[in-house]
């Protein structure tokens, strides 16, 4: 590795983004408009992801009891849970404490529920199983054995959120990669757009270059630098902007209905580096491309 | 040193040289002349390899630019210097930086580059000027530039397209002084001019073309 080419070629590569810094600064800006976007869109998906992981660490039961149900009726429905392997049971919500929780649940809008006092909700047995994510109890078998028993209306489970949510979830993915993939492409293309522009500026001084006995390298690589110092800047700056926000944000907890909280995290280093390492690598190709267009037009 | 062998070089239906065979050898002093469009430029850039001919061969130094790859190209024209009548400098950029810009594609260390900017900027009789932007010079002064970059890699060969076109006749002379002094070292010479009151007394090979073909070989 030759130190003094090195150097010139960072030297050339800084010197050139000071002279067209208007052009840079400009890119530089949209660069970071659309990392920030992809950046927000895997902020989201990892926040809903630890959330459907919590979500899925305990299985919790709810056993809805018909309306009018005897006293009889209600011990059997509980000694029969009280059978299940691993099952325990939380508590029971009478009719009357199932609507003090939706209306807490609903908050600002529990309005809505005003004249409804009359609203049939049924009373419920909570369950929760120990240890169950491990796979140890089949829910829709206890759900299909329980709804059997007389009195029973019916049995939900936490992992059918899950379950449903899954799916939910396998759509945003791919609409993520869509988003990651156009929003690279745009990347690219303010990049390249800015480098050409930046080598339009200079056709002459690296035709005289070329005179002198400059290989391609020589002139190509500062150009590559540049690319990649515009789109590093980008994707360091919208990682700020991004932690700026996140950090003004003052709940870090969100509660929706009565589900487990969302506790809000920032992405990991590891979601950063990756971020930063994808920018550097777009930049390159942006450039690269620019360039590889150029001396075929030359 | 310098071998053409046939060379034709045209620019669609318009023949710029037509079978042209040249030999030159180390240290001559040779000058291309002829009036607009006899073909000058368009040989000088096919021995400093910018143009391809159409047709023929060239042999520099041993090697056939036809079979010779980009990067040996390039590497090659750092042995050859050639001046142009319009300088070919870099207006953003000194005196100084100019001249060392045919070091630094070579990836010398920065001392060796500032000592011999020095030196070739001296033998051209410019020191003190090494921070002046080339914008600040006259044109005689601009072409010493051009010629201290030129110079500035030893080269075995200098070409020069028409290096005083654009100077006054005192100027001129100087120039023509400088060239001779560089020939007198061991470098190879090949001017293309119009001028005829340069090739005047020279005593030194003239080519001349028109239309593309040698019409004749003397002595000035």
């Amino acid at each position: 590795m030759n130190i003094t080419l090195w150097t010139y070629y960072f030297k050339t590569a800084f010197s050139n983004i000071l002279k067209n810094r208007l052009i840079h600064l400009i890119s530089i800006g949209t660069i970071t408009i659309s990392i920030i976007l992809l950046a927000s869109f895997m902020l989201l998906s990892t926040n809903i992801n630890n959330w459907a992981r919590k979500l899925g660490e305990s299985l919790s039961m709810s056993v809805y009891l018909k309306d009018g149900i005897d006293e009889k009726s209600k011990k059997d429905i509980e000694s029969a849970i009280k059978q299940i392997k691993g099952a325990e049971i939380k508590g029971f919500i009478t009719k009357e404490e199932a609507m003090i929780s939706l209306k807490k649940g609903l908050g600002d809008q529990a309005g809505l529920l005003e004249g409804l006092d009359d609203i049939a909700l049924p009373g419920s047995f909570e369950i929760i199983f120990k240890n169950g994510s491990n796979g140890a109890v089949d829910p829709k078998l206890i759900k299909a054995s329980l709804e059997k028993i007389k009195g029973v209306d019916e049995v939900q489970y936490s992992q059918q959120w899950i379950e449903r949510f899954q799916g939910v979830m396998g759509m945003l993915r791919v609409a993520g990669y869509a988003m990651g993939a156009l929003l690279s492409i745009a990347v690219l293309f303010i990049t390249g757009n800015t480098i050409k522009l930046t080598i339009y500026t200079r056709k002459e001084e690296i035709e005289i270059y070329k005179l002198v006995g400059a290989t391609d390298w020589f002139v190509k690589v500062p150009f590559l630098i540049e690319g990649a110092i515009q789109c590093l800047a980008g994707g360091i700056a919208a990682l700020l902007l991004l932690f700026l926000a996140y950090a003004a944000i003052t709940p870090k907890t969100i509660d929706i209905m009565n589900l487990p909280a969302i506790n809000l995290s920032f992405l990991s280093i590891g979601d950063m580096g990756f971020i930063i390492l994808l920018s550097l690598l777009l930049g390159f190709v942006g450039g690269f491309i620019s360039i590889g267009r150029f001396f075929r037009s030359i | 040193m310098i071998q053409l062998f046939n060379i034709s070089k045209s620019f669609g239906t318009h023949k710029a040289l037509d079978d042209i065979s040249l030999k030159m050898h180390k240290g001559d002093y040779v000058f291309i002349t002829g009036p607009s469009g006899a073909g000058k430029s368009t040989l000088l850039k096919i021995i400093f390899g910018t143009a391809k001919p159409t047709s023929g061969q060239i042999i520099i130094d041993g090697i056939n630019l036809s079979r010779i790859s980009t990067q040996k190209m390039d590497h090659l024209r750092r042995k050859i210097g050639f001046v142009f009548q319009d300088f070919k400098l870099i207006n953003s950029r000194t005196v100084f930086q100019n001249v060392a810009l045919a070091l630094e594609v070579t990836g010398e260390r920065s001392s060796m580059i500032r000592k011999r900017t020095n030196q070739a900027l001296k033998a051209v009789g410019l020191s003190g000027r090494e921070q002046a932007f080339p914008l600040e010079l006259s044109g005689g002064e601009q072409q010493r530039v051009a010629i201290a970059r030129a110079l500035i890699n030893e080269p075995m060969l200098l070409i020069a397209d028409e290096p005083t076109g654009n100077l006054d006749p005192d100027i001129t002379k100087e120039i023509m002084v400088l060239f001779r002094g560089i020939n007198l070292k061991g470098t190879t010479l090949v001017i293309a001019t119009h001028n005829p009151e340069l090739l005047k007394d020279t005593g030194q090979r003239v080519v001349t073309l028109e239309k593309g073909r040698v019409v004749d070989e003397g002595s000035g």
